[in-house]
């Protein structure tokens, strides 16, 4: 739910909950004020029939006009307490009845007893109370809309400024280069925000360089120890004649340094594609590089009895040579280390897309092994092959993509 | 051949001097960047293996000092930079040749033994071995005046040999020189075997001699005797 959905639903809640309080106790209260009103005018009533009674010794006429009536009824013995009511009005004139107030009083006339009740109609109070009434519901229903509309209008506009951060946080990559602009805003709470998330994205953004710096330097300074390593094995075999479990040994430290170095360069190669170091853009023939790479690897091709099917269009595109090197030499190392005896693979190569779909067993998961490091079961490689490949197809915004139609696997490179 | 080495890794600038000392060549190093300054202004080198990074200095002011002065010395620069500026600055300053940390011997080796050949036979692209003899230029061998076809690796691999005759190169270097670090070269010990097997054979089909010799398992010997 939205802050204003919810802020609104709230607001009128409360609203409509202390009008209606506020109109029931208005109710009340007018309706009280004018029965007192009512109750003024029986007494001003009966005082004047008291006073008839003093001057006259008799009873006034029985008159009835102005909404009020007043009746006597001789009492005999009784006592009466003097009270006021509300009653039933009859309405001569219009014949039907209507609310009313009475007081019941007495007097005493030449040592009878007679019963007073003087009537009058509420009519018009009650008229009054109504348009009060109808005023304040007015008045309540015009408050809501006009809050609603003014919270929404001016809710918006303050939380512009909101929005614009979250949308900002929202885009926020730390591949990407543009950082997060300020938001001006005149409310100090989402000043403070704008300053918050500026300078965590600041800091992010600070920590990732460090951490890619420290990988690219950390990998760079490997490679002297490891061409120290190297340098030695290749004199270290130079000196004597070794027994074959000597030799053994030594080629397997020879396979290992080989593949630290492998890992290493990788790495290195990583860290300068996401630091944008590669800046060499030149044209580059991709057919040319396709049939390189299908040179240097025409041994294994023959040797797994791959069938090669190729279809190569003439497409250059501006880009680091070595980079698009690797590409290649990875996707087709992976087609070919995959694949199976007697396997096939296809190279098509058209102006907008390079697809090598190649035959090979069992499946794998594409976000998975887009993973650094990470390796199918049975691979020999340093599980970086795909990442760089999907670093590399990144860095030039090129598409690179997975199908799998039953045991054929398909790289595809859109460009 | 006269080689200065100029590394301020000490492991690495003696097993490189190691490896060049003998037969032919002479080795000289220098281990900052000072004292190679001092020693190219002095002595005349066929080849100097140059490290970029130095203490007091960078080697690409080295290149930068022979060429203003005027000397043709080879220079083949060897740095743990793999950057393309690095690689650009250099080639264009006069380097002849730039090797990417780590690299084997044999690699260095090949390499500067191309470039001293570059240097020391202007025109005469000609490389004689015993009864081989390849045209540089052209890409062909003759083995006793017979051209003898080989493919582009095995032609390789053979340059690569005759640089590094008398040394024993591992499997790993061959592979590497062969089909490049972009490949994973575990996969392509096995190949390298037919290749040697197919050299040896058009060698000796041919009339000459088996230079090749299996080392340990480890790698093969390019032998004169």
């Amino acid at each position: 739910m939205k802050l204003l959905t919810k802020y609104n639903r709230i607001n009128i809640a409360v609203t409509v909950i202390i009008m209606l309080i506020t109109g029931i106790i208005y109710y009340y209260t007018i309706s009280h004020i004018l029965t007192n009103q009512i109750d003024k005018d029986l007494v001003l009533e009966e005082n004047e029939v008291f006073s008839y009674v003093s001057k006259n010794h008799r009873l006034p006429d029985v008159y009835e006009n102005n909404h009020q009536q007043i009746v006597f009824m001789l009492l005999g013995d009784k006592q009466i307490e003097r009270r006021f009511l509300d009653t039933v009005y009859h309405d001569a004139d219009e014949k039907d009845m209507e609310a009313g107030r009475a007081l019941i009083s007495s007097v005493k006339v030449l040592g009878h007893n007679y019963r007073i009740m003087v009537t009058q109609s509420k009519v018009e109070t009650e008229d009054l109370i109504q348009i009060i009434f109808l005023i304040t519901i007015g008045v309540i229903v015009s408050l809501l809309v006009i809050l609603i509309v003014l919270n929404r209008v001016i809710l918006k506009s303050i939380w512009k400024p909101f929005y614009k951060i979250l949308f900002q946080l929202k885009e926020f990559s730390l591949a990407n280069h543009p950082v997060i602009s300020t938001t001006p805003s005149t409310i100090d709470e989402f000043k403070e925000l704008d300053k918050a998330v500026i300078s965590m994205a600041d800091r992010v953004k600070n920590d990732y360089q460090n951490l890619k710096a420290f990988t690219e330097n950390a990998s760079h300074e490997l490679m002297t120890p490891i061409s120290v390593i190297n340098s030695k094995l290749d004199t270290l075999v130079q000196t004597d004649e070794f027994t074959d479990k000597q030799s053994k040994l030594l080629n397997d430290i020879y396979g290992t340094v080989t593949r630290l170095t492998r890992l290493n360069k990788s790495m290195l190669l990583l860290a300068k594609i996401e630091n944008g170091l590669i800046p060499d853009n030149q044209d580059v023939d991709i057919k040319e590089v396709l049939e390189e790479c299908l040179y240097q690897h025409e041994e294994m091709i023959h040797q797994l009895n791959i069938k090669l099917v190729t279809n190569l269009q003439d497409k250059k595109i501006q880009a680091s040579k070595s980079l698009i090197e690797i590409l290649l030499n990875n996707l087709l190392s992976n087609a070919i280390r995959h694949n199976y005896q007697n396997g096939e693979l296809t190279l098509k190569l058209a102006p907008e897309k390079l697809t090598i779909s190649n035959t090979g067993k069992g499946s794998f998961d594409f976000g998975q092994v887009l993973k650094r490091f990470h390796k199918s079961d049975g691979s020999e490689g340093i599980g970086l092959g795909l990442t760089l490949c999907k670093q590399i197809c990144d860095n030039y915004g090129y598409n690179f993509d997975y199908e799998q139609d039953n045991n054929t696997h398909i790289f595809s490179v859109a460009f | 051949m006269k080689i200065l080495i100029v590394e301020d890794e000490t492991g690495l600038r003696d097993s490189i001097e190691a490896y060049f000392t003998g037969n032919d060549s002479i080795c000289e190093t220098a281990k900052d960047f000072t004292s190679a300054l001092a020693k190219v202004s002095v002595y005349r080198y066929d080849c100097v293996i140059l490290d970029l990074t130095l203490p007091q200095g960078n080697g690409l002011d080295i290149v930068k000092h022979l060429k203003d002065n005027g000397h043709n010395d080879g220079v083949l620069i060897i740095s743990a930079k793999d950057s393309l500026d690095d690689r650009l600055t250099g080639l264009d300053l006069g380097a002849d040749d730039y090797l990417t940390k780590p690299f084997h011997l044999s690699e260095l080796k090949s390499r500067v033994t191309a470039i001293v050949r570059r240097r020391s036979f202007d025109g005469n692209n000609n490389l004689k071995f015993n009864e081989i003899d390849i045209d540089l230029a052209a890409k062909t061998v003759k083995v006793n005046n017979a051209v003898v076809k080989f493919t582009r690796k095995e032609y390789s691999l053979l340059l690569y040999f005759i640089a590094n005759k008398g040394k024993v190169v591992s499997k790993s270097a061959i592979a590497e020189h062969l089909w490049g670090d972009s490949i994973d070269i575990a996969d392509n010990f096995d190949f390298i075997y037919s290749h040697i097997k197919n050299i040896r054979k058009k060698l000796v089909e041919a009339g000459g001699n088996d230079y090749i010799q299996a080392a340990y398992g480890m790698g093969y010997k390019f032998t004169e005797a």
